[in-house]
């Protein structure tokens, strides 16, 4: 006997209920890669655009702030979604994330939101604000067990003390990433007490890790923090969007520890230094006080010796004077000293340079 | 940090101005043993600090893998 098989009848809405809800059953999300074609924005909300390969084609929708990096026909991407099948009886998928896929599509994304942003000013130079010399409080936002975190805390341990580090635990890959660490942003620049530098870091990994980092809305948090920010996100090679953001930017988490603090041990050594330099500074100005003094002195007994020899020479000269009034030094040139009246048939005495001898005045005769 | 309560970057500022009077037209020799004395105190006050703090670090209670 032949088994009877009923058919259930639906209504047309209940049998896109029923798809819909086995669809979400069997698929709750799929993640599907495939070339974008006929992308385009309507109304400046929605996003339309078909996923496809050599052998199919499906229809894709989303919103636009759900698109978080710029694609393109053409480009290769991998769509993580919800399929659905509409109440006019078409299939879609409706997509809750987008990312590029394979290095070119990832490099095409990268150039197109840098383009973008870079337009805006958000990379401008004059943005950029400068870091505190020696912050007393910073926020760390990174995954505690990346070994860039390990990296970042021991420089920073290695180089200062007395340091403040609020650490707030995201991921740093994966498409939650850009949301984690956006909301981490937006809990340090809300804190009452606010850091003085928000940090936020991640060590090397592959294009694809380090992807979170050119997300769009996450550079725009950067770029739009109360808090100055340093970004120190793969190794020295790897330049994200978040980089360019950045108040400061740094090559690798060690690199932004050494950015962020000074090193002690410098200091220690310039401090050492300096004191090092006071005792040979004393001496040598004791020494050139010394020397000032000695001239001084040199000064003054050479003022002397040449007052002395000035009274000397005049001295000197008094007795070349006292010489030559000396009336022996007359007498020697051949005169004589006559002493007596000068008339005639008086004595007189008549001294030479030899001899004292007595006269008798014969005649005067007046001249 | 010393007992002093002053941060290591205003003891540097102080040592910095300290090293600085040796060069200045206000230097005496009666008053630089007096300043040497003060520096050398305030350098090894600077080097215990440097050595002695360790950094806090935190991490904070709030969650962000969702809203809220």
């Amino acid at each position: 006997m032949e088994k009877l098989q009923i058919n259930p009848i639906f209504s047309v809405s209940d049998f896109i209920a029923v798809i819909n809800q086995t669809l979400e059953y069997a698929y709750p999300t799929v993640e599907v890669e495939g070339e974008v074609a006929s992308f385009k924005v309507n109304q400046g909300k929605y996003v339309f655009f078909d996923i496809k390969d050599q052998g199919g084609s499906v229809g894709c929708f989303m919103s636009v702030w759900q698109l978080r990096v710029p694609i393109e026909d053409g480009m290769k991407v991998v769509v993580s979604a919800v399929p659905k099948l509409t109440q006019w009886g078409k299939f879609s998928l409706t997509v809750k994330t987008v990312r590029p896929s394979g290095e070119g599509a990832i490099k095409k994304s990268f150039e197109l939101l840098k383009a973008k942003l870079d337009a805006e000013g958000l990379f401008s130079t004059e943005r950029k604000r400068i870091l505190p010399v020696i912050p007393k409080h910073v926020a760390v936002i990174s995954s505690i067990q990346a070994a860039g975190y390990a990296d970042f805390i021991k420089i920073l341990d290695d180089r200062w003390g007395g340091l403040r580090v609020d650490v707030g635990h995201v991921q740093v890959q994966g498409t939650d990433a850009p949301d984690q660490i956006i909301r981490a942003l937006n809990y340090f620049n809300g804190r009452d007490d606010l850091p003085e530098v928000i940090v936020i870091i991640r060590g090397g990994g592959s294009a694809d890790d380090l992807a979170a980092f050119n997300d769009e809305q996450l550079v725009r948090a950067i770029a739009a923090s109360r808090v100055p920010t340093l970004v120190g996100v793969g190794h020295e090679v790897d330049i994200s969007l978040s980089d360019l953001a950045a108040d400061v930017s740094a090559s690798t988490p060690s690199n932004a520890a050494q950015i962020l603090v000074p090193d002690k041990s410098e200091i220690i050594r310039a401090v050492r230094v300096q004191i090092g330099s006071l005792l040979p500074r004393i001496l040598r100005l004791i020494d050139q006080q010394k020397q000032a003094i000695s001239d001084a002195i040199n000064g003054a007994f050479e003022s002397i010796e040449l007052a002395v020899e000035q009274r000397m020479l005049q001295i000197s000269n008094l007795k070349s004077v006292l010489v030559q009034l000396d009336p022996n030094t007359v007498l020697n040139r051949g005169y004589a000293l006559i002493r007596g009246a000068q008339t005639v048939g008086s004595i007189i005495e008549v001294e030479t340079n030899k001899v004292i001898l007595k006269a008798e005045v014969k005649n005067v005769v007046n001249k | 940090m010393s007992s002093t309560n002053k941060t290591i970057q205003e003891k540097t500022t102080e040592l910095t101005k300290l090293v600085a009077w040796f060069d200045s037209d206000e230097f005496t020799l009666e008053q630089a043993i007096d300043n040497f004395k003060a520096a050398e105190k305030l350098a090894a006050e600077i080097e215990q600090d440097l050595l002695s703090l360790k950094n806090e670090i935190q991490i904070v209670k709030q969650k962000f893998d969702s809203e809220n």
